[in-house]
């Protein structure tokens, strides 16, 4: 069984528009229109499971939710095919907005609200849950920002359980819990540099830089450590080797970047959850993530497409 | 159709030491009227519901009078049910669950909830533990 795990979701709620109006002075007022939009249950393992639930594989999604916003991100999984597993809190799920002016969507404007704040005992009611079901785990996804109240080391206590129970952990954070949950050494390590290109205080500008950073992570512990240096291009950096995964495509093609680094995660998660070897899991994954990028939905529902653009990516051991 | 096709894929459930006010809380969030209770393992092992909080609250000689009309004020509810707040659900809990597996027919589920009269059925996996739950909409609205 497949847990992903998403401490802070969200309803993403996304608009497009054909100019994004800003109103500078006090006089002014703009109204801007949304030619399109659309609502949907979003954060990092949240994607995940969309993902994997539209290519027919089974998971259970789990993190807390709370108010009206919590039942939307309930009702999108379930509809979605996800089994639910979430702890209700006092404080409410957060919203994400994101602005896409037309012809320019490969430059999207988000804004992300920090989340509810959770209370202790919300925490321990999620980690009693999350102990229940370690024992029916072979996979565990720990993804996305924390919500204010949680300990950073969350991430590091559920991935050294999910590993004393057999399961496989894949991270997907940024700052300090991924840095402490390192010492954990999670099987796949992805970190989140979207506000900051840096891990373990070393910067993530150069594909050597990269290497190196990336190779001091597998040196503590973890087996893959997967690093985004391109739109269309990540490193992926085990013991013995270094994958560079590229594709062929024009950004311009992009209609819709959210969450298609949580779908080219989904999709290596699909392809090793059925024992394929690495590099054909990073070239799905990649190929989903663009698929996405490339869709009018967040995230893609045909494999076939997905199966096709592969054709498009190459993946090289430098 | 098989108990697959309709359910509710959906694992909220409770454990037999969380708090009277905790499962009240629960309950309101989740916007559900009953709720599973399962031990570490995430095996079912009973049942609570709304009633059987009110049922709880309620003074002792109320399954003998059959109307709500003895009762003096809504006052007495109140303080009984503050007074069991903190106690542990356990004493509260149906242990006589029915339940249904994913492979039994949809028509095994229907049955419990029209003969029953129940609002929804937890499903389990044959190990026993609960993989989800058949609720009335769940079988009304595959019935249309």
């Amino acid at each position: 069984m497949i847990v992903t795990v998403t401490l802070n979701p969200a309803v993403d709620k996304m608009y497009w528009v054909e100019a994004l109006k800003i109103c500078d002075t006090t006089q002014e007022e703009f109204l801007t229109r949304a030619i399109r939009s659309s609502t949907s249950a979003g954060g990092k393992g949240v994607n995940v499971s969309v993902l994997l639930s539209r290519l027919g594989m089974d998971n259970v999604a789990m993190g807390f939710v709370g108010g009206h916003t919590g039942h939307v991100v309930v009702r999108d999984l379930r509809d979605e095919g996800v089994t639910t597993n979430f702890v209700w809190t006092h404080g409410e799920t957060r919203a994400n907005v994101t602005l896409l002016q037309i012809g320019r969507e490969h430059s999207p404007n988000l804004i992300n609200e920090a989340g509810p704040n959770i209370l202790p005992e919300e925490v321990d009611r999620l980690m009693r849950r999350y102990k229940r079901i370690l024992g029916r785990a072979t996979w565990i996804v720990l993804g996305g920002s924390l919500p204010p109240g949680v300990d950073p080391g969350i991430y590091g206590e559920m991935a050294q359980m999910a590993k004393d129970a057999g399961a496989k952990v894949i991270l997907s954070a940024g700052g300090e819990a991924l840095s402490r949950a390192l010492e954990a050494c999670p099987y796949i390590v992805k970190p989140d540099t979207r506000e900051h290109l840096t891990l373990e205080g070393k910067g993530l500008t150069t594909v050597d830089a990269i290497i190196e950073a990336g190779r001091h992570v597998v040196a503590c512990g973890a087996e893959i450590v997967i690093i985004s240096h391109d739109v269309t291009g990540d490193i992926a950096i085990t013991k013995d080797d270094v994958w560079e995964i590229e594709a062929k495509v024009s950004t311009s093609k992009f209609k819709n970047l959210v969450g298609a680094d949580d779908v080219f995660l989904g999709g290596i998660l699909f392809k090793l959850a059925q024992d394929a070897p690495l590099d054909e899991s990073l070239r799905f994954g990649l190929a989903a993530g663009l698929a996405s990028a490339e869709s009018d939905e967040k995230i893609c529902r045909d494999l076939a497409v997905i199966e096709e653009g592969m054709k498009s990516i190459t993946v090289t051991r430098l | 159709m098989k108990v697959r096709d309709i359910m509710t894929k959906d694992l909220t459930a409770v454990e037999k030491d969380i708090s009277v006010r905790e499962l009240i809380f629960i309950l309101n969030n989740a916007e559900m009227p009953n709720v599973p209770v399962v031990d570490e393992d995430g095996k079912l092992i009973g049942f609570i519901s709304e009633k059987d909080l009110i049922r709880a609250a309620l003074p002792g000689y109320f399954e003998m009078l059959h109307s709500t009309s003895f009762i003096p004020d809504m006052n007495q509810l109140s303080r009984k049910l503050t007074s069991i707040s903190n106690e542990p659900i356990e004493r509260f809990i149906q242990k006589n669950v029915m339940s249904v597996t994913e492979d039994d027919d949809d028509l095994q589920a229907a049955d419990l909830i029209i003969r029953k009269g129940v609002k929804n059925v937890p499903v389990v996996d044959a190990n026993g533990r609960l993989v989800g739950r058949v609720r009335r909409i769940d079988l009304l609205r595959h019935l249309l």
